[in-house]
């Protein structure tokens, strides 16, 4: 065991750090064929880097100022299907561009009728000759609307069981009959998620990913891998402010005198470096394990609400000021906005313990999966799916505002 | 950086817990009105001993088996996790002062029989307040010709009556600086009383000594290095525990059956037992962390022995508490060990220090570290 991170004079760092120094603004797609974008993956897309070499490409790329390819969805959660499930036109076609960060990817999963309930999805995907026809409607999409590439998940075989009867599909977000419209939340920024609609959508037979059937056993790994990716040290799903950061903020106005506020920071910041300790150790496992396991859901389980505790400390040390709009605790670092500004990330943050897994949907998985307690009952599970629906098998009418119960996923 | 455990640290911990579940028992603390008279201290040290665990952190020049920080967490864990009733904790404590304060021949005479578990010890250090940092208002030393003499009272100390030598802290005239003392137990002068401490796994005492004989420990500053260590003990025994906790509740869900279901299809129970593994994974990764500092000598090492103490005590409790609300009834009688959990662990959140007080402390080593 060795918590020890390899030195400044350590020859990999030193490689790392002189090909930053000879390509001072790499372009996504040079990191990309480089294999910084993903360095956990295999040669060639990735370094095969493990736990102790992505901490060093990490520090570097801070280092030299690199902000890596944004692509979250392809990056964190569902490219990397396609190096098991894909084909190779698949990859030629779609893992460069989304590495560079050239094209932005979505995840098409919730609906009004289920977040945490995923399975119980109405999106239809009907086969004609050689294309799909899909129908149906998603919500709480992000990045719908900058997105070229959508990651579907679809009803291929309504006579099946309801989780057998899925399908994933990578589509085009372009295609004639997909819309997309925001949805403001309450933080009243852009909006960060969107409805989107499928009207008779035509998605060709090639972009079907894996197999008919192999939807849902795809989309929970892509969810199970993003609990892993998600678990950086920051209070919004690991970006933003860290509970290191807070600590300095409080310090610089003087807060830490008082020995409530002074108790209640130095518990945020020992979970936090705890978090940080169980990062490291589940890229280790990761590397090891290969296929992510549900201990990415006891960290995100811990990070979500330890992620809230950081801004919500933060933002009650304002006082009254903390109220009006826009009102920062502290400066947000670098002078960048989003979830960096400590007032955005206070208001947005009742969305961790809701996005990727409500926090009781993960307590459900850690219970059955990790303590072996018995399964919740779901009597939609067995059988025909248009049987334990009413015969019900085109997709759902889809102009009503959703509710905001339905927002968990 | 390698987060995972050497096969020889796995080989420890197998060992140590084959041999613990084979030999300790907790049944004579089980019968309503028993104390830790009853706890076999003695015969388990007796066992323990002969695993060569008292001279686990002793130099392998003194009979030792030289291990580290990490080697002692295998340990302390499986102790912690059986609650094994023994003064292993007061000797390792003693122990520790030796090796840090004691000059060449004072360890060439006391730590070969230490470890060969001819001698246990205690650590004398804390007041009737309860700190254990000093001043040592009640421990007075004073030189006379023929050596030092010690009267007073030192309070809370672990292992005491089972213990034949004493570390203990004190005020030593005429400078007032703190000093730390051999002391033979069994010698004229020195009166030790069992506690009725709640915790009945564990003998904490009182110390009375009047004129007491005293060797001074000067090789070293003994203060703080000895309380790290000691606060990573506390943590490893308390993240074993939760973990034990966590599994015997786990097993007592899935299988007591109430509305027609086991108790852990519900979500009140399920999630209550999520939040303590999350709580029992996180304690580990911060005691783990903190041997490994410790074993490193790392800057870091007093702010990580500092969290995993003070972030492991609080679970535990909670987990103890948790564990008899979901056990029912029958988790609040005393012939269930339950109640042996939560009096270790509100005992072990009240030793070295309160958590509050190691929350203090890291924020303002935290501060320092950001600083730099």
């Amino acid at each position: 065991m060795d918590f020890e991170l390899p030195k400044e004079n350590d020859p990999r760092r030193v490689e790392v750090r002189a090909w930053f120094e000879a390509r001072p603004r790499p372009t996504g797609r040079q990191l990309a064929e480089a294999g910084y974008a993903t360095p956990h993956w295999p040669k060639p897309w990735g370094l095969a880097a493990d736990a102790e070499m992505q901490v060093v490409i990490d520090e570097e790329m801070k280092r030299a100022g690199v902000t890596p390819p944004a692509n979250p969805v392809a990056i964190n959660n569902c490219a990397q299907s396609l190096l098991t499930h894909g084909t190779e036109a698949q990859r030629e076609r779609f893992l460069v561009p989304a590495l560079a960060g050239e094209e932005l990817w979505c995840m098409l999963f919730s609906e009004p009728v289920g977040g945490s309930d995923l399975g119980s999805l109405r999106t239809t995907a009907r086969r004609e000759g050689d294309h799909y026809v899909v129908n149906g409607q998603k919500i709480w999409t992000s990045l719908a609307h900058k997105a070229k590439v959508g990651v579907l998940v679809a009803r291929t075989d309504p006579s099946a069981s309801k989780h057998a009867g899925l399908s994933e599909f990578l589509i085009d977000m372009n295609t004639p009959g997909v819309t997309v419209r925001p949805i403001i939340d309450l933080t009243g920024h852009e909006n960060e998620y969107n409805e989107v609609f499928f009207e008779d959508v035509i998605v060709p037979a090639d972009r079907l990913l894996g197999q008919e059937g192999e939807g849902w056993a795809l989309s929970m790994r892509q969810l199970q891998t993003e609990r892993v990716a998600l678990s950086k040290p920051g209070a919004i799903w690991g970006s933003g402010p860290s509970a290191r950061e807070l600590i300095a903020g409080l310090d610089a106005v003087g807060a830490l005198e008082d020995p409530l506020v002074r108790d209640e920071a130095a518990r945020i910041y020992i979970e936090g470096e705890i978090l940080r300790l169980l990062a490291y150790r589940s890229l280790s496992d990761r590397m090891n394990a290969k296929t992510p396991g549900p201990e990415g859901a006891i960290r995100k389980m811990l990070a979500a609400p330890h992620g809230q505790r950081i801004v919500d400390l933060a933002k009650r040390v304002q006082g009254p000021r903390g109220l009006l709009s826009g009102e920062s605790a502290f400066p947000a670092k670098g002078g960048r906005r989003g979830f960096d500004d400590w007032d955005y990330a206070f208001w947005f943050s009742p969305a961790v313990t809701l996005g990727v897994g409500t926090q009781e949907i993960l307590k459900n998985v850690v219970g059955e999966r990790m303590l072996g307690l018995p399964r919740e009952y779901d009597p939609s599970a067995r059988g025909p799916w248009n049987e334990s629906q009413g015969g019900t098998t085109s997709p759902a009418p889809v102009r009503e505002p959703a509710k905001p119960a339905e927002a968990a996923r | 950086m390698n987060f995972s455990l050497s096969d020889d640290h796995r080989l420890l911990q197998d060992s140590a817990r084959t041999f613990l579940d084979r030999e300790i028992s907790l049944k004579a603390l089980l019968a309503p009105g028993a104390t830790v008279r009853d706890a076999g201290y003695a015969d388990n040290w007796a066992k323990i001993a002969q695993m060569g665990w008292a001279g686990l952190m002793i130099p392998e020049e003194f009979g030792g088996a030289g291990l580290g920080c990490i080697d002692l967490v295998m340990i302390i864990e499986e102790l912690g996790r059986t609650l094994t009733p023994s003064p292993f904790l007061g000797t390792l404590l003693g122990t520790l002062a030796l090796i840090k304060g004691g000059d060449g021949a004072l360890q060439t005479r006391v730590l070969p029989r230490v470890a060969a578990g001819e001698l246990a010890l205690a650590l004398a250090v804390a007041e009737s307040d309860g700190r254990e940092e000093g001043p040592d208002r009640e421990t007075l030393a004073e030189s006379h010709g023929d050596g030092w003499r010690i009267s007073g009272r030192k309070s809370f100390v672990i292992d005491a009556a089972a213990a034949q030598l004493l570390i203990v802290a004190a005020r030593s005239a005429p400078d007032g600086a703190r000093r730390l003392f051999l002391v033979d137990a069994r010698k004229h002068g020195v009166e030790v009383e069992i506690d009725p401490w709640r915790d009945i796994t564990r003998q904490v005492c009182t110390v009375t000594l009047l004129d007491a004989e005293a060797e001074p420990l000067d090789g070293g500053d003994v203060w703080p290095w000895v309380r790290d260590r000691a606060l990573l003990a506390l943590a490893a025994e308390n993240a074993a525990g939760i973990r034990q906790v966590l599994d015997t509740t786990a097993a007592y869900a899935r299988e007591r059956v109430a509305f027609g279901r086991p108790i852990g299809a519900y979500q009140a129970i399920k999630h209550s037992l999520a939040d303590m593994l999350g709580q029992a994974e996180a304690a580990q990764a911060a005691v783990l962390y903190a041997a490994w500092a410790l074993s490193e000598e790392d800057a870091r090492a007093p702010l990580a022995a500092a969290m995993a103490k003070a972030y492991s005590s609080d679970a535990y409790v909670e987990a103890a508490h948790r564990s008899i609300q979901i056990f029912g009834a029958i988790g609040f009688t005393w012939e269930m060990p339950n109640h042996l959990y939560l009096k270790r662990a509100r005992a072990n959140a009240e030793m070295f220090g309160a958590s509050h007080e190691h929350r203090s402390r890291v924020i303002d080593l935290a501060r320092a570290e950001l600083a730099a």
